[in-house]
């Protein structure tokens, strides 16, 4: 968990420096795409937007809102280039019924972008 | 307000941390490999093993993450290699830039081989670089077959699952050909070496694996 504090504070100080740039100091909307095979769950990450709420983090309200876009992992298999949402076997192609997947999209957070004033 | 797209990913500032640690590492000539595991696994307890038995061949290191005490780094400076700690303060996983700060401890141009014990975590430490240039996972015997597909992020990243404690598969419905099919339906370019540190079994097969990586890098050369 706390490992989610520290990522959405990392998160908020690269807004931060960027809002700086714009002339703005508080985020009305602060919008991520997580990927369902990245280090992060949804959950954990609003309950750290929460707590950097709750611990006055400077750029946060009380009305900040988070919002979180589910980006769903995709796979593609090397040996018969089927396109494929994996399971737990990741890299087990549902088509060709070998390990020859590789993932293409799903395993990263990023910031996609913010509102703010 | 109009919205500003950033697009950036969330770990960009620990990524550039960590390219610059993997520049230094590279500019002393030093491999660097990320040890993790669930706590308890058995990482400090294969790093005294392979510090007795490398010693000789190689000036190792160790970079000890830990939330709160020294107790690891003692242990592995008790067998000779030099160590520097870092106590995380309860956050689970190391970062770059920790990493980073304790450098200055550690006689770079005096290493061949550093390996940095991550906390004893499944989840987290996956996501963040720390300039290795491999990482590996302890995974042990008590801890039950199910483990390599509930956590599929961390076998994603990770080229070498070192499955210890068989000395205690007699006791556990561990099944070993279970868990290296399930490895390979999740990462084939993997391997899992089975091996019991306290027994002494199968140790070489990791020495020699550390030997090959050692080799084949580039920097190893001249
Ligand atoms: N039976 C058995 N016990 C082992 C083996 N290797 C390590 N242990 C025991 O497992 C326990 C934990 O070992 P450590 O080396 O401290 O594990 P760790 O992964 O460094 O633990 P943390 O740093 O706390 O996450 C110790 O009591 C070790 O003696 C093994 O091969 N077989
Ligand atoms: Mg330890």
């Amino acid at each position: 968990m706390s490992h989610e504090v520290a990522l959405m504070g990392d998160m908020l100080n690269i807004v931060a420096e960027d809002m700086q740039k714009h002339g703005l100091s508080k985020v009305e909307k602060l919008k991520l795409r997580v990927g369902t095979l990245s280090h992060s769950v949804p959950d954990a990450l609003e309950m750290a937007f929460e707590i950097h709420k709750a611990m006055k983090a400077p750029i946060l309200t009380e009305d900040s809102a988070l919002e979180i876009e589910v980006e769903e992992a995709r796979a593609q298999c090397v040996i018969c280039g089927h396109e494929y949402v994996p399971d737990h076997r990741v890299a087990l192609c549902p088509n060709c019924g070998v390990p020859g997947g590789k993932l293409i999209a799903g395993d990263a957070i990023r910031i996609v972008s913010y509102e703010g004033v | 307000m109009a919205e500003i797209i950033l697009s950036q990913d969330a770990l960009a500032s620990n990524n550039r941390a960590a390219s610059h640690n993997r520049q230094l590492f590279e500019q002393y000539g030093v491999l660097v490999i990320n040890v993790m595991s669930s706590p308890g696994a058995g990482k400090t307890t294969l790093l005294e093993k392979t510090i007795e038995a490398l010693g000789d061949r190689y000036r190792i290191g160790v970079i000890q993450g830990d939330l709160a005490t020294q107790i690891d780094a003692d242990r592995v400076r008790a067998r000779g290699a030099s160590a520097a700690q870092i106590n995380t303060h309860g956050v689970c996983h190391l970062e770059a830039a920790m990493v980073n700060k304790v450098l200055p401890q550690l006689d770079l141009e005096a290493l061949d081989l550093l390996f940095i014990e991550n906390v004893g975590n499944l989840v987290c430490p996956s996501g963040y670089d720390l300039g290795e240039h491999h990482r590996i996972t302890v995974l042990s015997v008590p801890e039950g077959n199910d483990k390599i597909l509930k956590y599929p992020v961390m076998y994603l990243r990770t080229e070498l699952v070192l499955l210890n404690k068989i000395d205690v598969l007699p006791y556990f419905d561990f099944d070993v050909e279970q868990a290296i099919e399930d490895l390979r339906t999740i990462n084939p370019k993997s391997r899992l070496i089975p091996l019991s540190v306290k027994e002494e079994t199968n140790l070489d097969e990791w020495y020699q694996w550390i030997d090959e990586v050692y080799a084949r890098w580039p920097k190893a050369v001249g």
